[in-house]
Parts: structure tokens; sequence; C-alpha cells
């Protein structure tokens, strides 16, 4: 436990070091702040660019405080996992390849505790950039459409952070079973991708590619049944997730 | 003309003020690290240029695919 926590804060520090601490949050807030913005001045943006006949008439209506935070992780939703994906598809692979694993793995740190220390670290970067970003958007939102219910905000958000800790573990596991950090990213990208067209495709099947869907329904306040569930199928997924990353580095010949 | 939102230019300036900020700390952290690196992927002077005119998208290509050192 105590080797544990010295390695997390190698981790720590490594993310600062590299400034991953830093620009992550930081693209995580750009994005989360344009939507409440482009949704707020989209009929004004459409009177100026398009080059529509004299006279015409755009009416959109600008959409409730839900609908735009509920946009936005959809955003998150593409741009957000791409990001993600690239940040973290070298965090295994790349230190195996560079030789600084076996560095660290001279000393007496199981390789359990490596991988857990790295798993902790992505994920408390993830969970503070998705937190800074939702929030500036939440922000947005209110400044220029109107109160979201903030007890459909925070249920949402935690539904969606638990969606996104799913996808990092999938990277971090692909990081451990694959030497190419591309194909790391690539794979875990395509899985996440399967499991979202899944979930519009059998909307009947229990599998994390639904939570994205009914977090983007709990920010609007609309409560899914299978909410629960769902809930507890990603969790045992990401569970199962760390331990076979941990099982492949246990296996793993180091160079 | 209906219109929900009127085009308050002092109002949009505030509105964005904080991310142009943001957008221009990323800048300003990518090219830092751009000139402390000891190699990158491809010239420098092309990274420079993706940084500078490719806004958010630049920098973070920059951070992930175009370092090669690790410290």
């Amino acid at each position: 436990m105590a080797i544990w926590l010295v390695l997390v804060r190698k981790e720590v520090v490594e993310a600062l070091r590299s400034m991953k601490a830093v620009w992550l949050p930081l693209v995580f807030i750009l994005l989360g702040a344009m939507q409440p913005i482009t949704s707020y001045y989209m009929p004004e943006i459409l009177k100026h660019a398009g080059n529509m006949p004299e006279g015409s008439i755009i009416q959109i209506p600008v959409p409730s405080a839900g609908e735009v935070l509920a946009q936005t992780l959809s955003q998150y939703g593409t741009l957000g996992l791409l990001i993600v994906a690239l940040a973290f598809m070298g965090m295994i692979s790349s230190e195996i390849n560079s030789g600084t694993a076996s560095f660290t793995l001279v000393k007496p740190v199981g390789r359990t505790s490596f991988f857990l220390s790295k798993w902790a670290a992505a994920l408390l970067l993830v969970w503070l950039s998705f937190a800074a970003g939702f929030g500036a958007s939440w922000y947005y939102t209110v400044l220029l459409i109107g109160a979201p219910d903030a007890g459909a905000v925070v249920q949402g958000f935690l539904l969606y952070g638990l969606w996104l800790s799913f996808v990092v573990t999938l990277t971090l596991l692909f990081s451990s079973l694959l030497r190419s950090p591309a194909g790391a990213a690539f794979a875990s990208l395509g899985t996440a991708a399967v499991l979202a067209v899944a979930s519009s495709l059998f909307p009947h099947a229990w599998q994390p590619g639904l939570l994205a869907g009914i977090a983007a329904e709990a920010v609007q306040a609309a409560a899914n049944p299978k909410a629960t569930a769902v809930v507890m199928i990603t969790a045992a997924a990401t569970a199962l997730a760390a331990v076979l990353a941990c099982l492949s580095m246990k296996r793993k010949a180091l160079p | 003309m209906n219109q929900t939102a009127n085009l308050d230019f002092s109002k949009l300036v505030m509105v964005l003020a904080p991310l142009f900020f943001i957008q221009f700390i990323l800048l300003v952290i990518a090219l830092v690290m751009l000139v402390r690196a000891d190699a990158t992927r491809g010239p420098k002077w092309m990274w420079a240029l993706i940084i500078i005119f490719i806004n958010i998208i630049g920098p973070v290509l920059f951070f992930v695919i175009g370092r090669r050192d690790r410290r």
C-alpha cells in the first residue's frame, strides 16, 4: 500500500512534468464551454454566415439548459474520448518500450501495484478534467441560457464519468497488451465506438455503451429505469478490464 | 425579426474572453514545451506553425504525438 502510494505520487509528478495535468483540463474546459456558447449564438451565426434570400426568417428555439448539457456530453463522447485515448495510449506501452518500466520493476515493486498506480493516476486526471470541463459548461449554461436542475446535472456528471473511466481503463488495458501506442488508442476507441453504435442498434442489450445515452437523459432530468443495472455492468466491466491488464502485466517479459 | 439572442458586442467579448485566455495559455505551454524539447517527430518549425495556426487541436496534437523524448 505504501509502495503503491509512492508510485501514484510518481505518476502525478510525471503528469505535471509532462504538462498533461495542465493541458487535459484546459482542453476539456474549452470543449465544454463551447457548447452553450454556440447554442446561444446559433441564430446569429446562421444570420451572418448563410447566404439566405432577403427577408427569410430563421427560427431556431434556443434549447433548454438540460438539452445544452446533454449536447456537451455528446461533444465529450466524440472529441473528448479521442483526446482521452490519445493522452493515455502510451502510458504503459511506451514505458515498457523505453525501458523505464524495467527500471522501476527492478525495485521491489509488484507489477499489480505498478499497473494500479497508473490506473489511479489516469482516473484522477480524467475525473478532474471532466469536472472542470463540465463545470465550465454548467457555468456558461447558467449564464446564457438558464439554470438546469442541479441534482440532475450532478447525476449525469457521475454517470458520464463512469463511462469515461471505462474507456480510460480500456485504453490502459490495450496499452499493456499491445506494443504500439497508436494501436492501443485505436483499439480502445474502436471498442467504445462499437459499444456506442450497438447501444442504438440494440437498445435492449444491457452493456456499457448505453451509459452515455443514460447520462444525457439524466442531465435532462429523465430517469431511465435501466440506469442502475447498466451502472453495475459498467463498473464490473471496468474492474474486469483492470484485472485483465494486471494479468497481462504479470505475464509480460520486459526488455 | 424574432431573435432571442441579440448580438451585443461587448457581451460577446465578455463571454469569449476567458476562452481566448485559456486557448492562449495552451498555446504558450505548447510553444515552451516545443522550444525545450530535445527531439520532436518532424521539424520544430513545422510544429510551431501547427501549434500557432490550428487552435485547440494544434497544441493537443503536439502534446500527444509531437514529443519523442520521455524526459
